[in-house]
């Protein structure tokens, strides 16, 4: 296949919309930027109310609880989202940065000593996993439970039996806050208010379900991603070891290439039109974020990397009222994580890598890697 | 350099003396509330949204295509809106007041 493997889009983008095979349906796929912006803000037409059905494909079978804040509308959405903000800022304090400072320091050291090894298991799984230990405020030994359910809790492996283990694992964690609460995530669900009540087990259970569902593979192959890149370009690392401020526009160009979240959808509550494409009452349509991040009408030379790109209106982390709630922490580990490969990496090899792939019938799109093989040359310790 | 001030959504005023360069980096390094710059200045996510005066709109340089398009999708946003992250302060924005929209 020729064109970027990111953006397997490109032909369809032409038309503004792909009406993509997916889920054993037929469901139209916003493509273009600024028309996927005013769908994604259109929550009466393209509505989140509709649980289980947002994520596509759906996710009857593999989970029981409606997730929160992603599967409602305004007015409650406003609400619910309220509940769980101020646990998603921690990434901006201080002392959690440092935290995530030394954690991947610690990763790279155990990685580092120039042997081949397989970065998605060995050092993108479990950054991701110990760093949800701290957004959660739970032990850091906690994190072996996530490592085990792998990338993905649906959609690795056997999904309905991780998806089960997931809730028991949930709600044991939810019964010893109810009995003896502390400062982590779940006391914060047991004592929230909601309307003036306390939040219910199956809403607590919601907010938590997305917690480890959503906002995994997305940080693992973002990881990846920036590993395998700056081993194939050293050069661009020299270029952010000579300019720093490339930090924070690197991490907003890969989040941008990579479009962790390649489509998300919407249930349309009453029958509506899209390019041509009739939309009956109860189907669904989804936004393209990963092709609206290759529109060649906002973005020069989308399928480019770019470190230095500017401006770079992405909408990776979606956009609107339902934008990502994880993005301050998912922002902190890329850009702490090209930080400290400027700082601590020696050198960093290609050895092998397996792409993963998102195989639909009307497309196949590259979404970084499922296995990488790198040898990571660290500075030697003394050098600090 | 400018002497300018941010008013915070509380009412609080934080006044920046020696005030040049990019105007986000210029509100993230005093700490001003209400400003995030979640993106890091690349205007993908309105968290440095303020509101100016009308008669300084025209003394801030004209916006770009992306800060108009994330503008029009700003809630609350109007004409006094601008994005922090796409203003540079120089000497000839002294006295230049910025009302710091609610996140």
């Amino acid at each position: 296949m020729s064109g970027c493997p990111y953006d397997p889009f490109k032909e369809h983008r032409k038309k503004g919309v792909l009406n993509a095979k997916l889920d054993g349906d037929e469901i139209p796929m916003i493509l273009r930027h600024k028309d996927l912006k005013l769908r994604a803000k259109d929550w009466e037409t393209y509505s989140s109310d509709a649980p289980f059905r947002v994520p596509i494909p759906a996710e009857e079978d593999v989970r029981t609880v409606r997730q929160l804040p992603l599967e409602v509308d305004p007015p409650e959405h406003t609400e619910y989202r309220a509940i769980a903000e101020p646990f998603f800022r921690k990434p901006l304090q201080a002392d959690f940065i440092q935290k995530i400072e030394n954690l991947i320091e610690e990763l790279l050291y155990a990685i580092g000593n120039n042997e081949a090894i397989e970065i998605v298991s060995q050092f993108s799984l479990p950054l991701q996993s110990r760093a949800l230990t701290y957004l959660l405020g739970v032990p850091e030994s906690e994190a072996d439970e996530l490592i085990s359910w792998g990338t993905h809790v649906f959609r690795t492996g056997d999904g309905k039996q991780k998806g089960a283990q997931m809730e028991a694992y949930i709600n044991a964690w939810l019964d010893k806050a109810e009995e003896n609460p502390g400062d982590d995530f779940y006391s914060a669900l047991t004592q929230a208010q909601y309307r003036g009540r306390h939040l219910t087990r199956e809403e607590m259970a919601g907010y938590c379900n997305i917690m480890f569902a959503g906002g995994r593979d997305t940080v693992i192959n973002s990881v990846s991603f920036i590993m395998g890149y700056f081993a194939q370009h050293p050069d661009r690392l020299d270029q952010v070891r000579e300019n720093p401020s490339f930090i924070k526009t690197a991490t907003e160009e890969f989040v941008r290439y990579v479009s962790p979240v390649t489509h998300i959808g919407r249930v349309c509550p009453v029958e509506t039109e899209v390019h041509g494409h009739k939309v009956k009452e109860g189907q669904r349509i989804t936004l393209g974020f990963a092709s609206a991040n290759h529109d060649e009408t906002v973005f020069d030379s989308p399928e480019e990397v770019r470190i230095d790109r500017k401006p770079n209106p992405h909408v990776g982390f979606g956009f609107g009222i339902h934008n990502c709630l994880g993005a301050h922490h998912a922002r902190l580990i890329m850009r702490t994580l090209i930080k400290k490969l400027c700082e601590r990496v020696e050198t960093l090899e290609w050895v092998d890598a397996k792409e993963n792939l998102e195989v639909e019938e009307d497309y196949t799109r590259t979404v970084s890697y499922e296995s990488l093989t790198l040898k990571v040359q660290t500075k030697s310790l003394d050098a600090h | 350099m400018a002497k300018i001030a941010f008013i915070t959504p509380d009412g609080e005023s934080v006044v920046v003396n020696n005030a040049e360069g990019n105007l986000m980096e210029i509100a993230t390094y005093n700490e001003v509330e209400g400003i995030d710059a979640s993106c890091g200045g690349v205007c993908s996510c309105g968290t440095c949204h303020v509101r100016v005066n009308p008669n300084w709109i025209d003394r801030l340089g004209d916006k770009t295509e992306a800060e108009i398009d994330m503008l029009d999708f700003q809630p609350g946003a109007d004409e006094r809106s601008r994005l922090c992250c796409q203003i540079e302060i120089g000497s000839n924005h002294d006295g230049l007041i910025l009302e710091v929209d609610p996140l």
